[in-house]
């Protein structure tokens, strides 16, 4: 008699409404799921407004601004700082940092021998840079039309923060993207 | 008179054979009814349950939900800023979509010289400008109603890696016309070294 009121007070749950609704729910939302982690860079474009506003005062009017400008061509990246080109030592008229031999992935993903930015000694020269103007967070780049997005968003990273070892370090995290190089 | 009543009952002669036999069918049936609801479904039903609630939270969170494809193939970086909702603007392969709406095609990185104001030269791509001044217009109303809402003028800018500057500065100059002058640009969170 008692086995039979214990076995009577746990009727058995009926899970399968609950069931049937997981089991629709859960491919929907694998299907919207998202697919790759996204991140963001933040980028301004020139401002033009008065001159009060456009140009901030400065503590030291004698110095000019930096103006930090990465110029992107076909032939390499060519910097500029206080309206200056930095020149390349063994190639005057030529880019700052020329285009090296390298590897690159073609339309179909393969890697082919190519000639690539030299990104390296573009750490370099921003790391020294940044080294003798401190207190500068803000860099312009442009590029030539033809120059694909790939390589903008390359160039933006390696002069948003250097990397030396495990310490991140923050260099010119304002980009400003201005009018490509006629 | 028992023994009348036994002459009105029929009985077969395999009778004890044929009860054995249904009987054993009977057993046979329960068996296997009491296998199908002893079905342990406790499992099943936990690691759904976990799945569910695990899909739920990163269906929610996420403003910038992008599946890359081969007309949208998108470059990596270095940065981990994290998307905010904004009005996006994605620049595929072959065509320009504004919040999930399409608004003009692309041909070999290129927008159409008759799409634009000035020709091949012009920066100003008046279809894009017209689709984004709606925008503008309608966050600018919601921000009226809604104080927690402000419209600032972000826009965020997903494209392939293949797409031209020329075409992105063409975007930024027009998006820049319909009253949005900061950009976010977005990537694949990850190192491009790590290939």
């Amino acid at each position: 008699m008692v086995k039979k009121r214990r076995k009577e007070a746990t009727p058995e749950l009926n899970m399968k409404p609950a069931m049937n609704l997981i089991l629709i729910l859960i491919p929907l939302l694998l299907t919207s799921m998202e697919a790759v982690k996204i991140a963001v860079i933040n980028v301004a474009t020139p401002q033009i407004g008065p001159a009060s506003v456009a140009q901030k005062p400065q503590d030291t009017p004698d110095e000019k601004p930096l103006k930090l400008t990465l110029a992107l061509t076909d032939r390499g990246i060519t910097v500029f700082a206080k309206d200056q080109v930095i020149e390349n030592k063994d190639d005057p008229l030529g880019p700052t940092i020329p285009k090296i031999d390298g590897e690159e992935e073609d339309a179909n993903g393969k890697m082919v021998e190519a000639r690539v930015y030299d990104y390296d000694k573009l750490k370099e020269i921003l790391v020294d840079i940044k080294s003798q103007h401190q207190a500068e967070e803000n860099v312009i780049i442009s590029a030539e039309p033809n120059i694909k997005y790939e390589y903008i968003i390359h160039i933006m990273d390696i002069s948003r923060e250097s990397k030396e070892g495990k310490k991140k370090k923050t260099m010119f995290p304002n980009v400003v993207l201005s009018a490509g190089v006629a | 008179m028992s023994e009348d009543k036994k002459t009105f009952e029929y009985i077969p002669d395999n009778y004890e054979e044929e009860m054995l036999k249904r009987r054993q069918k009977a057993r046979m049936k329960k068996v296997k009814d009491e296998e199908i609801f002893d079905l342990n479904i406790n499992s099943l039903m936990d690691i759904l349950t976990i799945m569910l609630v695990f899909l739920l939270k990163s269906y929610a969170t996420d403003p910038v939900n992008i599946i890359p494809s081969s007309e949208l193939e998108i470059p990596k970086t270095t940065s981990h800023i994290s998307p905010a909702a904004t009005v996006s603007i994605t620049v595929a392969k072959s065509s320009i979509v504004v919040d999930n709406q399409p608004v003009l095609i692309v041909k070999d990185g290129k927008v159409d010289a008759s799409q634009k104001r000035g020709g091949e030269d012009g920066y100003f791509i008046v279809p894009l400008n017209k689709v984004l001044v709606a925008a503008a217009e309608k966050k600018r109303k919601l921000a009226a109603y809604n104080p927690t809402v402000k419209f600032e003028g972000i826009a965020t800018l997903v494209m392939d890696k293949e797409t031209p500057y020329r075409l992105l500065t063409e975007i930024m100059y027009t998006a820049g016309q319909a009253e949005f002058n900061k950009f976010k640009f977005a990537a694949i969170a990850g190192d491009p070294a790590d290939g």
